[in-house]
Order: C-alpha cells, then structure tokens, then sequence
C-alpha cells in the first residue's frame, strides 16, 4: 500500500470529513467494479458477444427507462410496491417489536405464543402465498399480509433477546432509583434493547424490499415485480433490466436509509460507524 | 431530638444456598453510624463488603436481625438512601445531566427545583460543561465522579460507596480522594466507604471497620482522630495503616 496516503490521513484535522477511509483507501473507491462492470457491459453489447435480445445495450436501456416512464405506467407499478412493502414494513415491525417486547417482559406470554410463532416461522412466506391469495385475492392485501409476516419475524426474535439481553445490575440500579414498572421499561428496557431491534429492522426491510418482487411476480397484475416478469415473458430485456437496476436501487436506498436512523438512535454509542 | 442519617445494625447476618449448601456471608454484624460520619469497610474480597451494602441500601430483603434509619426499619429501596457501584453504572443512552437527573424521577419536586439541583450537582462534582456529554465521551475517573453526582441529587441521609474508585489509575484516584472528602464536608451527609485500599481508608474516615470472611464479620474497629487534610506521610498515619494491615494479616507482626 502506499505510504503517501496514510501520512495524510495523519495529517487531516480530527474534525475533518475524512475523504479516506481507516484502509488508506479513497472512499470513491468502491465505484470502480460498478464502472469497470458498465464498461463490460458496453463492450459486450456493441461488440455483439451477447445477442441483443439478451443483451441490449446500456443506451439502450437508458432509453427504455424514459418510454417506461413517459409512455407507459411504471411509476404507478412502481408506487404499488413501495406502498406495499410500507404498509406490510409497518405492520411487521410495529407487531414484532410489539409482541418481542410483550414476550420479552413476560414469560407467561412467550411460552403462549413460543411454540405457534415457531411453526409459522418454519413455513416459508413464499408456502403462504397461495393459500393467502386463495383468501385474499391477488390484490395488494395479499401481498402486504405476506411482508408483515416477512418483517414481523426478525423484529419479534431480535426485540425478545435484546429485551432478555438488558444486564441484570440494571435491574438493581433502577431498583435504587425507585424506578416503576414503566419508567424502568421506558428509561432502562427499551434504549438497552434498541441496538438488537434495530439489527432485526434493518434485516426485516431488506427481505421486504426482495419478497414484494416475488410476490407480484407470482400473482397479481401490478408492482414492479409483476413488470419484470412480464419482460422476460415478452423477451423485453431493456425493460427487465431497467427493473433490476430500479430494484437494486431502492434496496440500497432502504438499507442506507435504516441505516441513518441507527446512526441517530445509537449516537451514545461508543464508537459506532454502523457495520 | 436524633440527626438525619443516623444507621445502626442489629445482629445482622445473610446466608446464600449454593448449591444445596448455606454459605455464611455475613454474621452477626452489628453497627452504629453517627449522623454526618465517614465510615469505611476494609477487608479482602469475598468477605461480604458489597453483601452488606446491598442489604443496607434495601436490595435485598432476605437477612437476619435488624437495620434502622434514624430508628426506623429498612424497607426496600429508597431515595433516602444512596448507592454508588464500583462500575459506574452510568446508562450510555442518557447524556451526564439525564443520568443525574434520573435520581429524581420520582421525587416530588417541580422541574425547576430538579434542574437546578441537577446543575449544583454537576457542578459540585467538578463536571460543568460536561452536561450533555454522554458516558463513553467520560474517563473513567469523570464517570464516577458523575455516579457520585447521581447518588447525592435526591439529597440522601446516607449515601454507600462500593468501592467507587477501585477501578482508576493511583494517580485519579487520589485526586478524587480529595473529591470524596471536599464533597462529603460541604454536604454533611453519612458516608460509608468500601474499599479494599487501607491507606484510602485511613485518609478519609472518622472510623475504619476491618471486616473477615469466613463467615464475614466485623473483625476490629479503628476509631481516628488525626485532623484532615491528613498527611499520608506522616509517622501516625503510617503506624495506624500498618496496625490496620497487620489486623488483616496482609503484613507479619515483626515487619512492621
Ligand atoms: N448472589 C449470590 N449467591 C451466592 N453467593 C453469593 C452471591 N453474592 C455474593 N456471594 C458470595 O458472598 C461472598 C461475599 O461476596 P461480596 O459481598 O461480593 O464480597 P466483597 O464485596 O467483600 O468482595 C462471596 O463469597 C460471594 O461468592
Ligand atoms: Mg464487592
């Protein structure tokens, strides 16, 4: 590695926003692989090594990107999504942090819902779907029903252990303090069990980000997921790929944006970078 | 007409089940604190030290004989009577002034009079400017100067120390001696010290009690009269350290 840059690195005041990471490394760094990816891909399609309805050509692509826009409905197919993946995001965490904190506090209530909650969670959403359509419909109801499950899991399990994880000389110090119940739960519980839930959050919105896609793709007549399974049916891989990339970028939007609100949550935390 | 703060043990003892076994941690411990007083505890670990400072603090409920306050019995935990822990035990989530202010959730005082018995508070413990400050920004000697601040906002009678400043370095450990005995003159409240530092001990106290394990049990009584601020060089204050380590068997009786 070189030198050099360390010794600037040194040099910076602490205040400074660092334009180097702790690698030595320039922060713009991680843009190489999607450029050289990019380049690749021009190459690839211009130079005909892939056939054009495999591979159209990023213009192309650019292009079908505005016809989607302008000329046809994406941005409501896009919307439909997000909504969906809102709504059932909500739902999913509110319950699980609801129910985990429930099952936390008290252990009459976790042996009572242990068990079921177990078994559902052995039976994947995508199993669910059918039966749930059966009921439901192939409208969004459906699929916001399957996110909440998808969401509530991981926000239940990790709000009942970062509850069961808050140390016992706690318990002694908010006795001291003549805490109640409440404000032992509000002052003491909940902060000590924010990092463990937050773990959960971030875990939770990634996977609804994924399985609203597959589940418009597998019912239904709406949503970006239906579109890109209909752009492959008609061979419009433009338009598939333009999805793909609008898929990619909301999921990192979500995680970044989660990811800011533990930055805020967690500012007492020593050290934290998030991870 | 009795002082505030005064504290006496009765015959005390506590037993733990371990195992199957009763473990004799604390027997037939008896004590009178004066008002106002600096008492401390020394003897090796293990020997009940923090046993009793939870039982006196209301903590735990499970012992034998009797522990009163200004003639009163004990019961549970109260603001009346104030605990600093070895580890600080600052909550990290709560920034210096939130964790103070924590003490007085319960009391029924308006918010002004909160705010400003936090702010004297900061201030008596030399951390002004340190309010919003949370712990992991704090040495460890600034921390436990805040847990001290925390143990004495809601004006106890009495406030316990657990070893409070066992963790820090010989250097802030000193300091924070002079700290202990500037705050403890300027508000008056009984203090009991446990520490395992018998030079610590010697410095503060009006009275030094050598506790044993086996079972835990007070085992002699130094009472000292040397005026403060006290010279830890000088020939009395050395001979009562050595007499009192030669009672804890830390040091052969011909050494000395
Ligand atoms: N909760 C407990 N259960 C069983 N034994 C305990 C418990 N707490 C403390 N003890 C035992 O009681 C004895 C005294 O402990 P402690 O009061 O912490 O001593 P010290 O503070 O003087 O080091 C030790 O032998 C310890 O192992
Ligand atoms: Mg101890």
């Amino acid at each position: 590695m070189d030198g050099s840059i360390s010794l600037t690195v040194a040099a910076l005041p602490a205040d400074a926003p660092p334009s180097v990471d702790k690698a030595g490394l320039p922060i713009s760094v991680g843009a190489l692989l999607p450029l050289a990816i990019l380049s690749l891909w021009e190459l690839a399609s211009h130079l005909r090594w892939v056939k054009p309805v495999f591979l159209p050509t990023p213009e192309k692509t650019v292009v079908a990107f505005f016809t989607m826009l302008t000329q046809q409905d994406f941005l409501l197919d896009f919307l439909a999504s997000i909504e969906i993946v809102l709504q059932g995001f909500i739902y999913g965490a509110g319950l699980g942090i609801l129910l985990g904190a429930a099952a936390g506090l008290s252990r009459a209530i976790q042996r009572i819902l242990g068990p079921t909650l177990d078994g559902v969670r052995q039976i994947p959403a995508i199993a669910w779907l059918p039966l749930i359509v059966l009921w439901l419909g192939i409208g969004p109801l459906a699929k916001v029903v399957i996110i909440t499950k998808v969401v509530f899991f991981p926000v239940f399990l990790n709000t009942l252990q970062g509850i069961r994880g808050v140390p016992k000389d706690y318990i002694d110090l908010s006795r001291v303090l003549t805490l109640r119940r409440w404000q032992f739960i509000r002052r003491i519980i909940i902060p000590a069990a924010t990092p463990s839930i937050l773990v959960g959050v971030r875990y939770g919105a990634g996977l609804a980000w994924a399985m609203v896609v597959v589940a418009e793709g597998l019912s239904g007549m709406q949503g970006i997921g239906y579109l890109i399974f209909r752009a492959q049916a008609l061979l419009l891989t433009d338009q598939l790929l333009v999805c793909m990339v609008i898929i990619g970028v909301v999921g990192f939007t979500i995680d970044r944006g989660v990811l800011l609100l533990e930055r805020h949550l967690l500012r007492w935390k020593q050290g934290f970078e998030g991870n | 007409m009795m002082e505030q703060g005064s504290l006496r043990l009765r015959h005390v003892g506590k037993q733990y089940q371990v195992k199957g076994r009763t473990l004799d941690v604390l027997h037939d411990i008896n004590l009178d604190v004066e008002p106002g007083s600096f008492i401390s505890l020394v003897g090796a670990s293990g020997c009940g030290k923090s046993t009793l400072l939870r039982l006196i603090v209301g903590l735990d409920a499970a012992f034998r004989g009797r522990i009163l306050l200004d003639g009163e019995p004990i019961q549970g935990t109260s603001l009346r009577r104030g605990i600093v822990f070895q580890d600080h035990r600052l909550l990290p989530w709560l920034t210096l002034s939130e964790n103070i202010g924590l003490s007085l959730e319960n009391m029924n005082w308006p918010r002004q009079r909160k705010q400003d018995a936090v702010h004297r508070h900061i201030e008596l413990v030399g951390l002004a400017g340190f309010e919003q400050a949370y712990p992991y920004q704090l040495s460890g000697g600034m921390a436990q100067r805040a847990a001290i601040a925390r143990g004495l906002v809601s004006e106890p009678e009495i406030l316990l120390l657990d070893e409070p400043l066992g963790a820090l370095d010989a250097l802030t450990r000193i300091r924070l001696q002079d700290e202990l005995l500037r705050i403890w003159q300027a508000r008056r409240v009984t203090m009991i010290l446990v520490t395992h530092d018998v030079e610590e001990a010697v410095y503060l106290s009006d009275r030094v009690l050598v506790m044993q394990p086996h079972p835990g049990r007070i085992t002699q009584e130094i009472a000292l009269d040397l005026p403060r601020p006290r010279d830890r060089a000088s020939p009395r204050f050395t001979e009562i350290r050595q007499r009192i380590l030669r009672d804890m068997g830390a040091v052969p009786a011909l050494a000395a």
